[in-house]
């Protein structure tokens, strides 16, 4: 376990002198090792406060997540895909937690799930790539405004501090949440990937390529930063796949590339590289057909990654300091389609979970009976959600990054 | 091969005429097209420099058109008599020809590029794709894609206020930015605003008043399910408009010229223009200069090109070799240096990964270029890219740990609860005898590629990549140029594959290395090329780490 983030990082930056070798190097590394230390203030707290954003791409039905059970719509609206009550986990005599979540389930009851009912947004918008750009930019108006939120959060929270590691997205497709030039995405698919490919002697050269920094007086601008970014990538590369390789936890995660994202993201998170934002996707939840088996299947993927996640950062510090915002672009439908499947719809529960979370209920469940040409409507805005980490957990000022005031929900 | 000395030329001051060298001809082929091999800037040299711009715009010869052959929607009674599954399934069927459509297109732009017909309008029709930016996920039409594209290869090198009319009745254009809601009783602002904003003016030139106005001139202007336009004379608004100051009854045509006659305009497209080719923001008399020139000369985008061309401010020594090239000038570029063809989507698919996914640009801005092409992640990509068309790396390459690292994940399995990961969605575990550090960490990280959806993306590559073999001979062109030397061969390789001089720290190094590689093959220093195939592989190897070189990201 990597309790000792400032060990941590000594050893990999002195594991990066072993592995380039040459004296070349140290110039580099020394540079590097300066501005890494410079960084976070290792204050009272020695764990910086941590978010992890767990996108449900495709629309999670909702209503087969945070089931409604006690209401006779729902099981009017939903002939073939109810879920049958006595395998429910129920929170109360209306609400109840799919059955395949009962490690997310132990962690409501233990206190450190926030559960958001009826999340959305007004004028909702039921194409899949819009809705995310609403959920990623915060922002009606989508990708017009810019940046994504995350992007917007980094120039305003962490603007003059060094970052390579500021904000990771483990995965293929970076959302564009985290879209911004000032403060780049560090991005993989998987931390072995992210290197340059070469020969034990080419990656040596390569090292030094990147370690001639400081070496030019009056450079061009552009090779200056090409320069500087390579001695950066070089080093984060080395960084995270070092943390990712060393990284042990008591906990086992499930067989399954996305629990295997998430262990990445305790690695990194354990590994005190300074990261602030991380992100992961997990796909599949457009479920126009025969969503049962498929839904049922994801709900057990998630509950099984993110639960083994929650109980191995539970018992560090740095995990500790971590929240997880779950959400997905929209929810679906209250009636069932002909296909035993169900269409894009609108509100949907977010989750919100970690040790510093204030567990329990937010909000208000969307009627059943109340709807808007056959769709949940809002009862939360999401971004009151985001405005309660922006605020509440980052200490920023929300109109910095929302444009506007949302009353924050208290849930850290 | 370019003589490295040539590089040295003096400064000159602005307004006196260039010297016409292979350094000037080099950076003229680099900005206008997509880079060049050594016999090419030759033969500039040659021709003149007022010629050879003038071979620049004219171009080689035709393209070969695409041919367009768009998926059929099924009819919409058909649909109606489908059972909902058979419907989604048609529908399923109907989404999948438009992508691969769209796949198809794309290996077709970029052979174009690859071949260097015209690579000038290549290189405007590129400017134009990311001007008047649309994209694919909202369009959601690949024909109206295409169409678009060639619209903006119509006009490329012709005027701008012809392209811009039609722009404003562009199929997917429309589709885009909504028009398709911009009817007389409920306007909806998008195109408009983005006419002012992106397309014409600019910021801080106009009114939300004058955007108001302005939408309601276009209002009426739809796409019949994104492929034709056509113009609903009950939606249009027929009122009097107030735009800019212009009030009248003013439609899409109306508008446009209102537009066109503001003085932003010229300085807009001047601006956006000047940007684009020389890599930084003009300065203000500069600016002036060319909006002027633009307005004078009727929108004619081939005289304004060829002014910056044959301007000596072009080649001066802030401009030469300082521009951030994008992915696909990066990747095109690099393959049009070595002389190599790999399959046109696998430089598109890699262009992709790279942050330039050609059809879809991140927003209604485009792609923000230059230094926002720069990551840390981008510039290792690029440099795996760089190697993948160089033939030294594989996909297997990069998922596999470095010995070191591997040293600690094997660890990582011995006490560790993923063994089980093996028995997941992995593909069979591959023996690939004795190869260092492959195995299961290697097969987790490919099923993890898999399941983050890349089975498209980079098993497209993998496969395209697998039968890719690239045709090249770089011993026989350093002997070819009398080079048989450690410093002579790179001193080829260099002035060959990179745009500006190599610095030289990063001359010691590849010398360094070089010369540790050489010296393991027990060969002196001027009698390597003679000893194949080691010589080659070696070769290849150099140029794969002169094109993950700083320098090697300019042009």
């Amino acid at each position: 376990m990597m309790d000792q983030p400032r060990f941590d990082r000594r050893r990999a930056l002195l594991g990066g002198l072993s592995v380039f070798g040459g004296l070349a190097l140290v110039s580099s590394r020394a540079h590097g090792a300066v501005r890494f230390f410079a960084s976070p203030p290792l204050g009272p707290r020695a764990a910086p406060r941590t978010l992890l954003l767990l996108q449900l791409s495709g629309g999670n039905d909702g209503l087969s997540t945070l089931v409604p059970y006690g209401d006779d719509a729902y099981h009017s609206a939903r002939p073939t895909l109810r879920l049958p009550a006595d395998r429910l986990l129920k929170l109360d005599d209306y609400r109840a937690l799919h059955p395949e979540l009962g490690r997310l389930r132990k962690l409501f009851d233990s206190g450190s799930l926030a559960i958001v009912q009826g999340a959305g947004y007004p004028r909702p918008v039921r194409s899949h790539f819009k809705s995310m750009d609403i959920w990623h930019t915060a922002d009606l108006r989508g990708r017009a405004v810019g940046e994504g939120w995350v992007g917007r959060l980094c120039g305003c929270a962490w603007a003059g501090a060094e970052g390579t590691d500021r904000v990771v997205h483990v995965g293929a497709n970076v959302p564009y949440s985290l879209h911004s030039s000032a403060h780049p995405p560090t991005s993989f698919v998987t931390p072995v990937s992210y290197r340059w490919a070469g020969s034990e002697r080419e990656v040596e050269a390569y090292g030094e390529a990147g370690a001639m920094d400081g070496a030019r007086e009056g450079e061009e601008a552009n090779l200056e930063l090409l320069r500087r970014t390579l001695a950066d990538a070089q080093a984060s590369s080395e960084r995270i796949r070092r943390a990712a390789a060393r990284y042990r936890s008591a906990v086992d995660y499930p067989a399954d590339p996305f629990a295997a994202a998430l262990r990445d993201v305790a690695a990194l998170c354990n590994g005190g590289l300074g990261s602030r934002v991380f992100s992961v996707e997990l796909g599949g939840f457009d479920t126009h057909t025969d969503q049962k088996n498929r839904h049922d299947a994801l709900m057990r993927r998630l509950d099984a990654a993110l639960g083994a996640f929650l109980e191995d950062l539970a018992r560090s510090e740095a995990g500790r300091e971590l929240v997880v915002l779950v959400f997905s672009e929209f929810g679906r439908r209250l009636k069932e389609n002909g296909s035993r499947g169900t269409d894009h719809g609108v509100a949907a529960p977010m989750f919100v979970a970690g040790t510093a979370v204030k567990g329990g209920l937010y909000g208000k469940h969307p009627a059943l009976t109340d709807l808007d040409e056959g769709d949940l409507r809002h009862t939360v805005d999401f971004r009151a959600v985001y405005a309660a980490i922006i605020e509440g957990w980052f200490g920023v000022r929300q109109e910095r990054v929302l444009g506007k005031r949302y009353e924050p929900l208290p849930l850290v | 091969m370019i003589d490295l000395l040539l590089m040295l030329v003096p400064a000159c001051a602005p307004g006196d005429p260039i010297e016409w060298n292979a350094r000037a001809a080099e950076h003229l082929l680099n900005r206008a097209g997509f880079g060049a091999r050594p016999a090419e800037i030759e033969r500039a040299v040659r021709v003149g420099q007022a010629a050879f711009v003038e071979e620049l715009l004219a171009g080689y010869g035709d393209d070969e058109p695409f041919f367009l052959d768009p998926p059929e929607r099924p009819a919409r009674a058909e649909m109606a008599a489908m059972g909902p599954e058979a419907r989604r399934e048609a529908q399923g069927r109907y989404r999948r020809g438009q992508r691969e459509l769209l796949f198809q297109f794309s290996g077709w732009w970029i052979a174009e590029m690859l071949e260097g017909r015209h690579p000038l309008r290549e290189r405007m029709t590129l400017f134009w794709h990311g001007y008047f930016t649309s994209s694919f996920r909202e369009v959601k039409n690949a024909a109206a894609m295409v169409r678009q594209n060639e619209l903006y290869r119509r006009h490329a090198l012709g005027r701008f206020d012809q392209l811009l009319r039609e722009v404003v009745r562009d199929p997917a254009m429309l589709a885009y930015l909504d028009n398709d809601q911009n009817r007389k009783a409920s306007p909806n602002e998008n195109l408009a605003r983005e006419l002012m904003e992106l397309f014409t003016l600019g910021e801080g030139n106009y009114t939300e008043q004058d955007v108001k106005e302005a939408a309601r001139a276009l209002t009426g202007w739809r796409a019949r399910e994104g492929e034709a336009a056509f113009f609903n004379r009950r939606q249009h608004d027929r009122g009097r408009k107030s735009v800019l100051g212009v009030i009248g009854n003013l439609d899409a045509d109306g508008l446009v010229d209102v537009l066109l006659k503001q003085p932003a305009c010229p300085r807009w497209v001047a601006g956006k223009l000047l940007a684009w080719f020389e890599g930084r923001e003009p300065e203000e008399a500069r600016l002036a200069e060319y909006a002027a020139f633009l307005k004078q000369s009727e929108w004619d985008l081939s005289a304004f090109l060829r002014k910056l061309f044959l301007d000596p401010q072009f080649y001066s020594e802030a401009v030469v070799g300082t521009r951030i090239a994008g992915p696909v000038e990066y990747l095109v570029g690099s393959c049009r240096r070595l002389g190599l063809e790999p399959p046109p989507q696998l430089v598109w698919l890699a262009a992709g990964q790279l942050g330039e996914r050609l059809f879809d640009p991140p927003n209604v801005k485009g792609w923000e270029g230059g230094a926002a092409w720069v990551t840390t992640s981008s510039l290792l990509q690029r440099g795996n890219y760089a190697g993948m068309l160089l033939g030294v790396v594989k996909l297997e390459n990069v998922l596999r740990p470095d010995p070191e690292m591997a040293s600690e994940m094997s660890m990582d399995e011995g006490d560790e609860g993923m063994d089980g990961m093996d028995e997941g969605p992995a593909e069979p575990r591959e023996r690939t005898g004795g190869e260092e550090g492959d195995g299961p960490a290697a097969a987790r990280a490919r099923a993890r590629l898999q399941a983050a959806g890349l089975g498209a993306e980079l098993g497209g590559l993998r496969r395209l990549g697998e039968l890719y073999r690239p045709n090249l001979n770089l011993s026989a062109r350093c002997l070819r140029a009398g080079a048989a030397s450690d410093a002579a061969i790179l001193a080829t390789l260099c002035s060959e594959l990179l745009a500006v001089e190599l610095t030289a720290p990063s001359r010691a190094v590849l010398t360094k290395f070089l010369d540790g590689e050489r010296a393991s093959l027990g060969v002196a220093d001027g009698k390597l090329l003679e000893q194949q195939p080691e010589a080659e592989r070696l070769l290849r190897r150099i140029a794969h780490l002169i094109l993950s070189l700083p320098e090697a990201q300019l042009h």
